[in-house]
């Protein structure tokens, strides 16, 4: 008896953080299993994918066709074309397809006790989960985002950033990508309080495909427009990385701007975590 | 004949009285799409302070366009989209054994059983927008020309079914296909533009592919061109002869992918 006791007391002495690790890459790695078992299913969205941009860019194409100035708000055909092929890049990062909902189901049905009853944090597993996702998802796009970049190389011709400009861009996806999980998360815990958000997320998600400038760089929209929405962190989603690429948005500006992406990214996680602490204080499990 | 309009008839009614019962959900959905028309009519009209005209249309017309397209799609929207969508998850879980039992044609059956009452607004919001481009056009009436438009609407929304039935049919054999939604609705960005735009080096041959080998660019093009820019009879037949066909075609195809369900679950 004694002897069990005191093997415990050794297991929970070495549950150090390299076990912690250990766990949150094993999540990694069976998430990211997972997500390969439906590659059929995968590819056609792939193609599928492609159709958009093409329309978008034949649009562009017909719109620099009739204007005579030749430059849109400071964008010309070139920049304007290579800025929506850019969005792409930065929705591949910032994009959580489902996890406000996957978040406010579990809160809903009562399923929340799963993570509650394991030594694990909730918010880990998840953004070990996207993360997985995540990479799944850009190593299988890899291939057709390539051709089709390679095919649009024209728009890129002159474009293409010197070394610290591009780790710019890297730093700004990699936190794009904490501001869409973390932005989706505090969505998501809004299940707590009430009950049916998936309403709450189409008007969210539809207002965001316009304001984080995924129809068109925010600049088009003018004063006082476009200097409301750079304060906002949804610009970080889609238009920042991409303006950052093209060098729209250079020197302390640019760290400027990178400081503000970091420090939305903290605020959002803060925020996350504070409405998931109050949150639990009301949650009472329903179900089975 | 009746026995249909009878049961469609209650499948209406009882789709409205899902809806009312989450009322709060379902005026959610209505301010969603009037939210996301409202983001529609900004981004054109922000184009068209840059250029005069995108591809041969001007600002009134290419609202009637927009206008014509959402129209079109608030229709499919309404009547199928649901359903089909659906149809996956049947076809996942086996629950598509109930249905294929009843004494009635499936295809009816799985493509109409549920309307989405709030998806029917758009389609007066459509139809709105081209009222009002077509007051600011200099548009006169004319019987024919309108009833050639009505037609050829009609033809739209009947190749637009067929291929989101097609797509649909697609789950039988590619078991998940849960983001069907999705796949429709990238398909579905080819006919939201003018024809026109596809025009260039490669952009042509994939207009052309698109417009007669999988005619999807001429759903809304034929009809929004014949009100408000030229008769063009040839692209006129073509759009009346496809819409045929391909709802033969689809049909073939979905009772293709029935023979080949094997039913899940015990």
């Amino acid at each position: 008896m004694s002897g069990e006791t005191s093997s415990y007391a050794e297991m929970a002495r070495t549950i150090s953080p390299v076990r912690t690790l250990r766990k949150y890459l094993n999540i990694f790695r069976v998430s990211l299993i997972e997500r390969m078992t439906y590659r059929g299913d995968f590819l056609i969205g792939t193609i599928l994918r492609f159709f958009p941009v093409i329309t978008t860019v034949l649009l562009w194409k017909a719109v620099f066709a009739g204007n005579e100035h030749r430059s849109i708000a400071g964008f010309n055909e070139q920049r304007m074309i290579a800025y929506l092929l850019l969005i792409h890049i930065s929705r591949m990062f910032s994009s959580m397809p489902g996890l406000s909902g996957a978040i406010a189901r579990d809160i809903r049905d009562g399923n929340l006790k799963k993570y509650l009853l394991q030594p694990l944090d909730m918010i880990g597993y998840l953004l070990s989960y996207r993360a997985a996702h995540k990479v799944a998802y850009i190593t299988t796009s890899a291939g057709p985002y390539a051709a089709l970049f390679l095919f649009c190389s024209g728009y890129f011709v002159g474009l293409w950033p010197d070394a610290a400009t591009l780790a710019a861009y890297l730093a700004s996806l990699i936190l794009a990508f904490l501001i869409g999980f973390f932005f989706e998360t505090c969505m998501g815990m809004a299940g707590f309080w009430i009950l049916e958000v998936s309403s709450l997320l189409w008007v969210v998600n539809t207002v965001n495909y316009f304001v984080s400038g995924q129809m068109f760089p925010l600049d088009l929209l003018g004063h006082p427009w476009d200097v409301l929405l750079k304060w906002l962190p949804f610009q970080y989603m889609a238009y920042f990385p991409a303006v950052v690429f093209l060098r729209e948005i250079e020197g302390p500006k640019l760290v400027e701007g990178l400081l503000m992406e970091l420090a939305w990214a903290v605020v959002l996680i803060a925020f996350s975590r504070m409405l998931f602490a109050r949150g639990l204080r009301r949650y009472s499990a329903y179900g089975g | 004949m009746t026995r249909y309009l009878r049961l469609f008839a209650a499948f209406a009614r009882f789709g409205l009285a899902g809806e009312m019962a989450f009322r709060v959900n379902f005026l959610v959905k209505l301010l969603v799409e009037i939210l996301w028309l409202g983001i529609l009519l900004v981004f054109y009209w922000k184009l068209f302070e840059f250029t005069p005209n995108i591809a041969g249309w001007n600002r009134s017309e290419y609202f009637f366009f927009v206008g014509c397209h959402y129209a079109l799609a608030g229709v499919v929207e309404t009547f199928f989209l649901t359903n089909c969508t659906e149809f996956a998850e049947l076809v996942r879980t086996g629950d598509l054994d109930g249905y294929l039992l009843k004494p009635i044609d499936e295809q009816f059956l799985v493509s109409c059983r549920w309307i989405d009452w709030s998806t029917l607004p758009n389609i007066v919001q459509g139809v709105g927008i081209m009222a009002v481009a077509l007051t600011l056009i200099p548009w006169t009436f004319d019987p024919v020309n309108f009833a050639l438009f009505l037609l050829l609407f009609a033809c739209g929304c009947a190749l637009a079914y067929s291929f989101l039935l097609i797509l649909s049919s697609t789950a039988v054999w590619l078991v998940r296909n849960q983001n069907l939604m999705e796949m429709w609705w990238l398909f579905t960005t080819l006919m939201r533009y003018p024809r026109a735009i596809y025009r260039g080096r490669w952009a042509s041959p994939f207009g052309f592919f698109f417009t007669f080998l999988v005619p999807v660019l001429i759903v809304v093009n034929v009809p929004a061109e014949t009100m408000v820019k030229s008769l063009d009879l040839g692209f006129i037949v073509w759009t009346i002869v496809a819409s045929l066909a391909m709802l033969v075609l689809s049909r073939r195809f979905f009772r293709r992918a029935l023979q080949s369900y094997r039913s899940a679950s015990s």
